[in-house]
């Protein structure tokens, strides 16, 4: 059967919504979108290939460049999974702060996500409520890390520095604020009428397409798949982790997936923090050769690690596999499809936040 | 509709909101001391050791150089990422960045540089140029010559009966000036930083 | 300095309008410019804009390494930037390459080559505070009296 294309509409790779250069070439028929190809390769630097042949220390620099917004957990996984080849022990209280670091990351990214939406509907107000509570989860990440991105502070054996009593208790007190905040603006996304025209039943993802698709991380937890890599991490079943799942599987869900998160996170940093255990944060050990396949779970779902070193811990070979590559396939050709008008394609893409520099690397 | 407009009243009738809008300032503009910024001196003298460029993951962000009569790292911005591990890596604390090198003081944190040479026999001539071009060989034996045998025992390295042995490895530097200088590029240098802490005295934390 | 070219400087210097393009960066001074929209910093008190629309735009912040699928198409961005205008590079990679500027890698850094930048901002990423005193600077030196300067 013959395709009836009306126009083809190419958005970007500068485009007002997208904080990264992609293109989407959308197919139209009338006002209906009918099919998208997602256009990359304005980011590519090669990262896999720099990487080889570098010991850990140069390594951990890159991984947390692969993508900047989720720098920590690309630390947090690469140097896991450096520690399983070694067999290096890392100290409880350690492990306790990389989980600290890891979530207040993931607040921090996930509050941009859910800006970037209420950006792309045009609902600047709480947009900007977000952002402004997003730089209050910065500054927690500055004070416990010494740098609001790419903070660099997962080495083998555990962590750069300890967080001291006052610092604990005033992460604890901002904590609580920042709950009383993003609950108000939760109910703000939640009750709003116009927002919900916009979001909900708009992108559907039903959990067929999201498997066929191999959508992970909220994408796939918007639409009632359980999948988070966290429910494999020794430390998270200690703290009693429970994935956050929802079953309305459109844009307004993979938001408040987010959001439910967020709460989430903050509820696990409470957990560490009541009982964080005392003693060393860094232990010692060499990396030595082995190779290992060591997955966690990155803001935007699945983040996969594959790593060969040679006898001195240098890399010889390594594949990195990031999340958003599964996600931003899911987007073009299941959930945009269908979609009544262009405006909503950027709304839908937007709402799988799509990070264009891990996928190219 | 009701119930959105119901959000917005209440929030634009909370105290703290109405507060926040008559008495709007920018929060001052400053960076908190905590921050970790580009690497600054701290007055102490650098040993030249060198470890602050080995322990550097940018290419071209630190250079030790000559500074009066002694030596002084040189931060070059634009590729610095300021990610602190020249301070941590200094064994004589002469940089400091944020508050990294006080934490380090107070928690007994430190990195530590040990380094290991490979050597590929396949590859190997037995040249000697590696052995010659080390400035510790240079220093233990003065006399080795061009061919890389030495009669000293205190020689990293040296070429008997044709084959190249290293015999104290961890004298080794780190500089990689062998690398260098080996036409085949048989030998490689391994630099290894590894983190350790002292134990923390019982109710500190 | 005539009138025209006063009132142009007073009109100026409170309506700065910013496109931010992403030549391969790593998003970490992305989302710093990002960043600077937040009430915390509120970019907008100063007269600055940001409206990603190239053809509105005075300030082009350059982000990024410069990968290869930019060639031409970033002297295309900036050719459609009308004059008078500046280009700042935010953070290390447009300036040195950053950590990808290494043997095997695809990035052809410093964008300088490619089309002239009016000033650097080191950092990797750089504060949100030095990216927008950044843009006080050129607009200082760059935009005022630029008539006078360029007949
Ligand atoms: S702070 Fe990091 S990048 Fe900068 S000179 Fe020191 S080691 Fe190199
Ligand atoms: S310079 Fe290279 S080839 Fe010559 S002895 Fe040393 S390792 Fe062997
Ligand atoms: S300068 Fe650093 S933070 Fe900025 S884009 Fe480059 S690698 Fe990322």
């Amino acid at each position: 059967m013959k395709r009836v294309v009306d126009v083809n509409i190419p958005l970007g790779p500068i485009h007002p919504c997208f904080k990264e250069p992609a293109r989407l070439k959308c197919e139209a028929k009338g006002e209906r979108i009918i099919g998208v190809e997602v256009e990359l390769g304005y980011m590519k630097k090669g990262i896999e290939r720099i990487m080889k042949g570098r010991p850990w220390q140069e390594v951990m620099f890159l991984a947390e460049r692969v993508c900047g917004i989720c720098s920590v957990i690309h630390n947090l996984v690469f140097i896991e999974a450096m520690e399983q080849i070694s067999g290096i022990a890392v100290p409880p209280r350690a492990a306790r702060l990389r989980v600290i670091a890891n979530e207040l990351d993931r607040m921090q990214s996930h509050l941009l996500a859910n800006f970037s939406y209420c950006y792309t509907i045009e609902h600047e107000t709480l947009g900007m409520y977000l952002l402004d509570l997003r730089e209050q989860v910065m500054d927690e990440l500055e004070r416990l890390t010494g740098a609001r991105v790419t903070c660099a502070y997962i080495i083998p054996g555990g962590v750069r520095c300890d967080l001291r009593k006052e610092e604990a208790a005033a992460l604890l007190a901002s904590l609580e604020r920042m709950e009383g905040d993003l609950r108000r603006y939760t109910g703000m996304f939640e009750n709003g009428p116009m927002i919900a025209l916009r979001s909900r039943g708009v992108g559907i993802l039903t959990p067929d397409a999201a498997e066929r698709a191999h959508a992970v991380g909220p994408t796939a937890r918007a639409s009632g798949i359980a999948v988070d890599c966290r429910m494999n991490h020794p430390t998270y079943r200690q703290l009693g982790f429970a994935p956050v799942t929802r079953p309305d599987r459109d844009n307004f869900a993979r938001v408040m997936v987010r959001f439910d998160e967020v709460f989430q996170s903050i509820g696990l940093i409470r957990k560490c923090l009541t009982d964080l255990p005392n003693g060393v944060v860094r232990g010692r050990g060499v990396c030595t050769a082995g190779e290992v396949r060591y997955s966690g779970e990155a803001p935007r779902g699945e983040l996969t690690y594959f790593i060969r070193s040679d006898e001195f811990g240098r890399i010889v070979e390594i594949q990195i596999q990031t999340p958003s590559i599964m996600n931003i396939e899911a987007c073009c050709h299941e959930m945009i499809i269908g979609s009544d008008s262009i405006a909503d394609v950027t709304a839908t893409f937007i709402s799988a936040d799509p990070c264009i520099a891990c996928t190219e690397r | 509709m009701a119930s959105s407009l119901f959000w917005y009243v209440r929030e634009f009738f909370r105290a703290e909101w109405i507060r926040k809008f008559l008495f709007a300032r920018t929060a001052p503009l400053v960076t908190p001391p905590h921050f970790r910024g580009f690497p600054e001196p701290t007055g102490r003298t650098c040993q030249h050791a060198l470890f602050c460029m080995m322990a550097c993951p940018a290419p071209g962000a630190i250079e030790v150089v000559h500074a009066g009569d002694g030596w002084m790292p040189k931060i070059h911005k634009g590729h610095c990422i300021r990610c602190g591990l020249c301070v941590e890596a200094c064994p004589n604390g002469v940089l400091k960045s944020g508050r990294i090198l006080e934490t380090m003081e107070r928690e007994g944190t430190s990195l530590i540089f040990s380094f290991r040479i490979a050597i590929d026999l396949e590859l190997c001539t037995g040249c000697g140029n590696c052995c010659t071009a080390c400035p510790v060989n240079k220093e233990a034996d003065a006399q080795m010559g061009a061919g890389g045998h030495s009669s000293n025992d205190e020689v990293i390295m040296r070429v008997q009966d044709g084959d190249i042995v290293v015999i104290h490895e961890d004298k080794c530097t780190g500089c990689k000036t062998c690398e260098a200088s080996c036409p085949n590029g048989a030998i490689r240098i391994a630099r290894i930083l590894e983190g350790s802490q002292e134990p923390v005295p019982e109710g500190v934390q | 300095m005539s009138l025209l070219q006063r009132i142009k400087n007073k009109v100026r210097a409170r309506s700065i309008h910013v496109a931010y393009v992403d030549v391969g960066s790593c998003n970490g001074c992305d989302i710093e410019v990002l960043a600077c929209l937040a009430p915390r910093y509120d970019i907008e008190q100063y007269g600055i804009y940001v409206h990603n629309n190239p053809r509105e735009a005075d300030v082009l912040l350059v982000i990024g390494a410069y990968t290869p699928g930019w060639e031409e198409k970033l002297a295309m961005v900036w050719e459609k930037i009308p004059s008078p205008k500046a280009a700042i590079a935010i953070g290390n990679c447009p300036i040195s390459g950053c950590l990808f500027n290494r043997r095997e890698t695809f990035i052809d850094p410093p964008v300088r080559k490619h089309i002239p930048i009016a000033a650097e901002v080191p950092g990797c990423p750089p504060r949100p505070t030095e990216i927008l005193q950044a843009i006080l600077s050129v607009r200082d030196s760059v935009f005022f009296n630029w008539e006078a300067e360029h007949p």
